[in-house]
């Protein structure tokens, strides 16, 4: 059994669900942040185009940031997720460093304040302490909610059908861009949509083996993958109008076209 | 919201998608490991010289105080500065055997034992160079004993020298680290500057090891100066992040560390007084000799600030695979 992630890139409409499904997940601190959501603009003087990439910690199955951490706190578990013993991490960085997609984070002082720096912690913050520490001086990613699955899996229950097993990013995404499941399993959805989508993975050439994998048009050239205009919400545009504000003009005649 | 405001709030878009460089062990408290790594070098190389010309008795004094001046920069400078910039200092024991099987494959665990072993046969090393320097006791076994040890301490002397360099060259996520010469190059900068110092060990203790050190010194770093070169021609053909990488030392913001710290001061200061001695025939005057002394530990610390601070990983997104 091999946990992976298929990522629609035609279906992602950036909304940034996954982003604070981890965070409430996770009662993650205020700077710290383990999926993000990375944009590629290309602007050709007459249309900008935004590719909108959802980025996590890929579970590679050689990965580099086990092989270097000093401690063996991180470890390679048997379903091929990659997870840290924050108990054992003795805050080196060496794995934030040789990790070549750069999805590891070291929790410093500085990404640890109150959610309202000014002010006393809120009652979720304080829940948080209790339900999932972190800890200060040690480094941290993505974990594919692995408390999920286990407990999930302890229930009897499917991870990647039963919402209880599913990992929270994936349970959000209104625009069903994220698939979770077994890569070992040929029958899966995962396997199955990396075969039908010419599912592909970040770097290959690394060879480190990720266990996420993504699917569009673009670069996984499957032209069923097309993303359809519309992808591109009403808020979405709005959000880039204001990022962008001279290409406000040429988004709307793109989206005339 | 201009702009400006509204860019900043989306930083997260630009996290990977151009070349960026790492901070980690560079900036704000990674400035201990550039540190930490500086007298790494200054330490194993100065042992490494200190044990060279503790074969010649002549020299006994000097390699003496020279490896004892190693031994500490290793233990009381780049130990505890490595320490102090963990997250954790208080975990460092899970780092070593039998805590920790990490050593079979993490450079950091075995550069880390590697220093303990070296720190134990040079203390035992150094304890017999005493007896031999000091008279106190010089007889054919305390001879052989400290050449036994001095060639234990001698190869994990070099491990320590080396592990940094094959820590970073490990790395494929920062090109410009990613080469096999990273080792070598830590290596040789590190001997040249042990052969530095223990000039000016020699000037305290009066034993004439100027004439062999710097003779020594001409060559290695004439080698040392090629050596660069090719890192750095080598790195800018191997990718284009990489390539960068080279660009930003060479032209960019830090070039006046590679030019005035590495390039002057570190290599051509302390060649032009060895050169200019081998001409003239004559030992520089001890001025001059403190002079390149300085410049050459300059050296050291600038060769270890530019490495650091241009690693700059290669992009995330496949559009940049050319990177
Ligand atoms: S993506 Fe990075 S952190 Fe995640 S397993 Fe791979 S190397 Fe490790
Ligand atoms: S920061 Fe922690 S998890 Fe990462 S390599 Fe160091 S000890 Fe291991
Ligand atoms: S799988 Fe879980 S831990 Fe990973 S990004 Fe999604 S919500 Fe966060």
């Amino acid at each position: 059994m091999r946990w992976g992630m298929v990522i629609n890139l035609a279906k992602c409409t950036r909304c940034h669900g996954c982003i604070a499904a981890c965070r409430i997940e996770h009662f993650l601190p205020l700077r710290m942040t383990w999926p993000r959501l990375i944009a590629l603009e290309t602007d050709d003087g007459f249309s900008v185009d935004v590719s909108t990439y959802p980025v996590r910690c890929n579970q590679c199955k050689e990965a580099p940031c086990v092989e270097v951490c000093p401690t063996e706190a991180s470890y390679k578990r048997e379903d091929g997720i990659v997870a840290i013993d924050s108990n054992k991490c003795f805050g080196c960085r060496y794995c934030v460093i040789a990790c070549p997609y750069q999805n590891r984070t070291y929790l410093s002082r500085k990404r640890n304040p109150n959610y309202f720096p000014e002010h006393a912690k809120t009652g979720f913050e304080k829940k948080g302490k209790q339900i999932y520490p972190h800890q200060v001086g040690t480094t941290e990613k993505c974990n594919f909610c692995m408390e999920r699955i286990d407990a999930g899996l302890a229930k009897g229950l499917k991870p990647g059908i039963d919402r209880e097993a599913t990992p929270a990013c994936v349970n959000i995404c209104q625009a069903r861009a994220l698939t979770f499941g077994d890569l070992d399993d040929p029958n899966s959805n995962v396997s199955k949509l990396i075969r039908e989508k010419n599912g592909f993975v970040l770097h290959d050439e690394y060879g480190t083996e990720p266990s996420v994998y993504y699917i569009d048009y673009k670069l996984g050239g499957a032209p069923s993958n097309k993303a359809p205009i519309e992808a591109q919400t009403g808020s979405h545009i709005q959000h880039l109008s204001s990022v962008y504000a001279p290409s406000k003009e040429k988004l709307a005649k793109k989206n005339a076209d | 919201m201009n702009a400006r405001t509204a860019r900043q709030w989306m930083v997260t878009h630009e996290w990977m998608i151009k070349p960026m460089a790492q901070t980690e062990w560079i900036s704000g408290k990674g400035l201990l490991v550039w540190w930490a790594e500086v007298f790494s070098a200054l330490g194993t190389g100065l042992y490494l010289v200190s044990i060279f010309f503790a074969l010649r008795e002549e020299f006994a004094v000097t390699a003496f105080w020279a490896g004892i001046l190693g031994w500490i920069g290793i233990a009381i400078f780049k130990l505890p500065l490595h320490a102090f910039y963990l997250g954790k200092w208080y975990r460092f024991w899970r780092a070593f055997p039998p805590f920790s099987k990490a050593w079979r494959t993490s450079w950091f665990a075995r550069g880390i034992v590697m220093t303990m072993i070296f720190l134990v046969f040079g203390a035992i090393q150094l304890i017999l160079q005493g007896l031999i320097a000091y008279d106190v006791a010089d007889s054919s076994g305390v001879w052989a004993a400290n050449y036994v040890f001095m060639v234990l301490a001698g190869i994990f002397g070099v491990m320590t020298a080396v592990y940094c360099g094959f820590a970073m060259s490990y790395c494929k996520s920062v090109p410009f680290w990613n080469t096999g010469l990273l080792p070598i190059v830590f290596l040789l900068m590190g001997v040249a500057d042990g052969l530095a110092l223990i000039m000016g060990v020699g000037m305290v203790t009066g034993e004439d090891v100027i004439p062999t050190a710097e003779s020594a010194t001409r060559i290695l770093l004439i080698v040392n100066a090629l050596l660069i070169i090719m890192y750095l021609v080598n790195a800018n053909y191997q990718s284009a992040t990489a390539e960068l990488s080279v660009k930003e030392l060479v032209r960019g913001r830090v070039a006046w560390v590679f030019w005035l710290g590495i390039v002057l001061l570190g290599i051509i200061v302390p060649l032009v007084v060895s050169v200019v001695s081998y001409f003239t025939g004559e030992e520089a005057s001890t001025g001059l000799l403190v002079f390149a002394i300085i410049c050459h530990t300059i050296g050291a610390f600038s060769l270890k600030y530019g490495v650091l601070k241009v690693g700059i990983y290669r992009p995330i997104l496949p559009k940049g695979r050319a990177y």
